[in-house]
């Protein structure tokens, strides 16, 4: 497992097993209007620009080159081939294993663990999406090493960079929450963003209890020291238990306050923010082999039974093992 | 109780008054109302008659002046210009802001500094009428103003997206439930207070947006009709007390950092690295939109984010000598280096190059052009890592700072010092 795919897998993957229904309808229905991109060599993407009328030339491509990686555009363009007429795009999480801030398994490369770790971490944001900002049409691909949240949803579509810079902030925590009002008496007064039990804070809290809980301890958070991480370990359960207030007062407001810049910054690292703020970006095409793993990037119907280790392998790793 | 047109210039009952009352052939004369109101205006000053408007004309110049006074703060003296935020003179006031953006959006760009500040200025404007409103009705008044700008209490917060897009409010700062942004009385009692400051804080936001935007529009219909010549003056004598606030003197104080070339030892490691060449999918956006506000801005006004006033381009190098013969030649270079290079890829990126510097989409900047956009800042610590984290190698330096123009200052500080030189200030001086 995990293997790199050779040549002759790749060879036989396109021919044998993959299929053109395995891309899923949002993408097939709009092949013409999408910048395609391939990697023939597993140096990157650099044959960039393609364009293919229909299903019937994107099958034969495939077929017939069996590329190392295969990638279509976010956006949908009127001339995809020069990237220019820019219509849409979508809006995209990139959850990678390998690069959780706070990964408990410590391997070299991706496993079951942190691949798990990564679904969690979809799941969450994919709450976000829907209960915070009530979007709706969001598709979830494996990606071989990890996942992409794709969000299809009319009213995100036409964004900018700056929207989407701000949404994903909101929905992994990137900023610490600040919510202070005047009182009656001309005072102004704050409340900690465990205290606020809807809304951006609540967010920022579970995204932050998410971290605390699964550090191992070997992670640098800015302007923590050692013994103040240990402290930290020591006390998580009464976060896990959601008894935030004493948790602040065993480790002192102020090394709270540190430890709370230090996650949101650590929540930045949950997704690739670059992939979500970029309008042509072209990802990994879904039914495509990842031949750096030897895994299917795979359309997930339904998150919470998938398995990759089951439902992203392909055929050729099968009959090797 | 105040009407909410004192707030918002854009309710139906504002519509009404403009159009009732905004004869622009007799803004300038005198009206007797105005001035009864003025004087009879607990806590305003009247040793100075000129300091009084008598007129719309007037009223319309104290209102940009206000702003710009209270931006300065050393000269500012709050009680000359108590009448602004007197209720009693909301007829007048409503006019007044429609004459403004009309004179402003004729004969300025949506993007120049003058629109700018015509924009802020009535954000702080409204920001503190909203302070100064009753305890007792301030919640009515918020919510009555919330539905004029809004239509609902809990709008969808893609209503809201132009705002974000500006950046006047961050998604993080509402409260969201599905999909609505909550600014009305559902939420739990305990958080009440946090959603009556953010209904606060909404509102000079909406009202920002809706004057830029109501700017676009007369800039639109200027190209097609000519405006009235009592704006086109107006405009002019705006743009005068404008540009007197942004007068460089020759003679700089003692202390002050004398002008000098670029320093490329103090550059932060994300600026050395940018000039060394950068690899296409980051190459775009640190050229255009890094490496050219930082070099512009750390070449001419080192201490925007000290003063934060918004001077262009030609408010230092008049001739535009130092843009094209040093910035522009540093940034062109930089875009050679990279991989491929960038203008063999993206000829086009010279058009953007020359708009983030605030001249508009043109090959090279031209003083005609000045204020089509505008001149960009240098984008955050935190934007670069979000951005271009491949440039982002942090050194000690980096720890203590939020933005490389403010590493670029402090490193220069500490060689200064490090050389013995005492006659620096602490500070970014204007040089």
């Amino acid at each position: 497992m995990f293997q790199e795919a050779t040549a002759e897998d790749r060879r036989k993957y396109y021919t044998m097993e993959w299929k053109i229904e395995r891309i899923p309808d949002f993408i097939r229905e709009s092949i013409h209007l999408r910048e395609f991109g391939f990697d023939h060599t597993g140096q990157g993407p650099n044959d960039r620009y393609r364009f293919f009328r229909d299903e019937k030339f994107l099958t034969k491509f495939m077929k017939y080159r069996a590329p190392y990686a295969a990638y279509s555009s976010v956006a949908l363009y009127d001339r995809p081939w020069k990237r220019e007429g820019w219509r849409s795009s979508e809006l995209v999480f990139d959850v990678d294993a390998k690069d959780i801030p706070v990964r408990q398994c410590k391997c070299d490369n991706v496993c079951e663990k942190c691949l798990d770790q990564a679904k969690e971490i979809v799941a969450m944001i994919i709450d976000t999406l829907e209960d915070d900002l009530g979007l709706r049409e969001i598709h979830v691909i494996y990606s071989g090493r990890g996942y992409h949240i794709r969000v299809l949803d009319p009213i995100i579509l036409k964004s900018d960079s700056e929207v989407r810079s701000q949404i994903l902030k909101y929905v992994i925590g990137g900023d610490i929450p600040r919510f202070s009002y005047t009182d009656f008496e001309g005072r102004v007064r704050s409340l900690d963003h465990f205290m606020v039990p809807l809304g951006y804070p609540r967010v920022f809290t579970e995204r932050s209890r998410y971290i605390i809980l699964h550090l191992n301890g070997d992670e640098k958070i800015e302007d923590i020291t050692r013994q103040t991480m240990n402290k930290i370990l020591e006390y998580r359960d009464l976060i896990g238990a959601d008894r935030w207030g004493e948790f602040r007062d065993i480790i002192g407001p102020r090394v709270y306050e540190r430890l709370i810049k230090g996650i949101a910054k650590l929540n930045l690292q949950l997704v690739d923010a670059r992939v979500t703020v970029d309008l042509k970006r072209i990802l990994r095409l879904p039914s495509s082999l990842h031949s750096k793993v030897s895994m299917i990037c795979t359309h997930v119907e339904d998150l919470e039974s998938f398995d990759p280790l089951r439902d992203a392998v392909p055929d050729f790793v099968k009959e090797k093992s | 109780m105040i009407s909410t047109f004192f707030i918002n210039p854009f309710s139906q009952e504002a519509k009404q008054i403009v159009k009732a009352k905004g004869d622009l052939n007799k803004i300038i004369e005198e009206d007797e109302r105005l001035i009864n109101i003025i004087e009879y205006t607990s806590g305003q000053r009247l040793d100075d008659d000129s300091k009084i408007p008598g007129s719309l004309w007037e009223l319309s110049i104290k209102r940009i002046e206000w702003y710009l006074e209270k931006k300065g703060h050393r000269r500012y003296q709050p009680g000359y210009y108590r009448f602004l935020f007197n209720s009693q003179i909301a007829k007048f006031d409503v006019i007044t802001f429609h004459i403004l953006a009309q004179a402003i959006g004729a004969k300025f760009n949506p993007n120049s500094r003058e629109s700018r500040i015509f924009i802020e200025s009535e954000g702080e404007i409204v920001k503190e009428r909203l302070l100064r409103v009753e305890h007792q009705v301030r919640d009515d008044i918020i919510s009555k103003i919330l539905n004029e700008l809004l239509d609902s209490e809990k709008p969808h917060w893609i209503q809201l997206e132009k705002l974000l897009e500006n950046r006047r409010i961050k998604l993080t700062e509402l409260i969201l439930k599905d999909g609505k942004a909550i600014l009305d009385k559902s939420a739990p009692k305990r958080i009440q207070q946090i959603i009556n400051s953010i209904r606060e804080n909404i509102i000079p936001a909406l009202i920002m947006q809706k004057t830029q935007e109501y700017l676009y529009k007369v800039n639109e219909m200027a190209a097609k009709i000519e405006p009235h010549p009592i704006l086109v003056e107006l405009a002019n004598e705006i743009q005068k007390r404008i540009s007197r606030e942004f007068f460089i003197p020759k003679k700089t104080k003692p202390g002050t950092i004398k002008a000098s070339k670029l320093d490329f030892d103090a550059f932060p490691p994300c600026i050395k690295n940018t000039i060394k060449g950068v690899k296409a999918g980051n190459r775009n956006d640190a050229i255009v939109l890094l490496l050219t506000s930082f070099i512009s801005y750390a070449r001419l006004y080192p201490a925007v984010f000290k003063e934060r006033k918004p001077h262009k381009v030609s408010d230092f190098d008049p001739t535009l000598n130092i843009t094209l013969n040093e910035i522009l030649p540093l940034i062109y270079e930089a875009a050679d280096n990279c991989e491929p290079p960038l203008f063999q890829d993206d000829p086009q990126e010279k058009l953007n190059i020359t708009a983030k510097l605030g001249f508009g989409l043109h090959e090279t900047p031209r003083l005609e052009n000045e204020g089509e956009s505008k001149w960009y800042t240098p984008m955050s610590c935190e934007k670069i890592k979000i951005h271009l984290p491949i440039l982002c190698k942090p050194d000690n330096l980096c720890e203590k700072i939020q933005n490389p123009l403010t590493y670029y200052n402090r490193k220069r500080w500490q060689k200064r010092k490090e050389e013995g030189d005492r006659d620096i200030p602490r500070s970014n001086s204007r040089r």
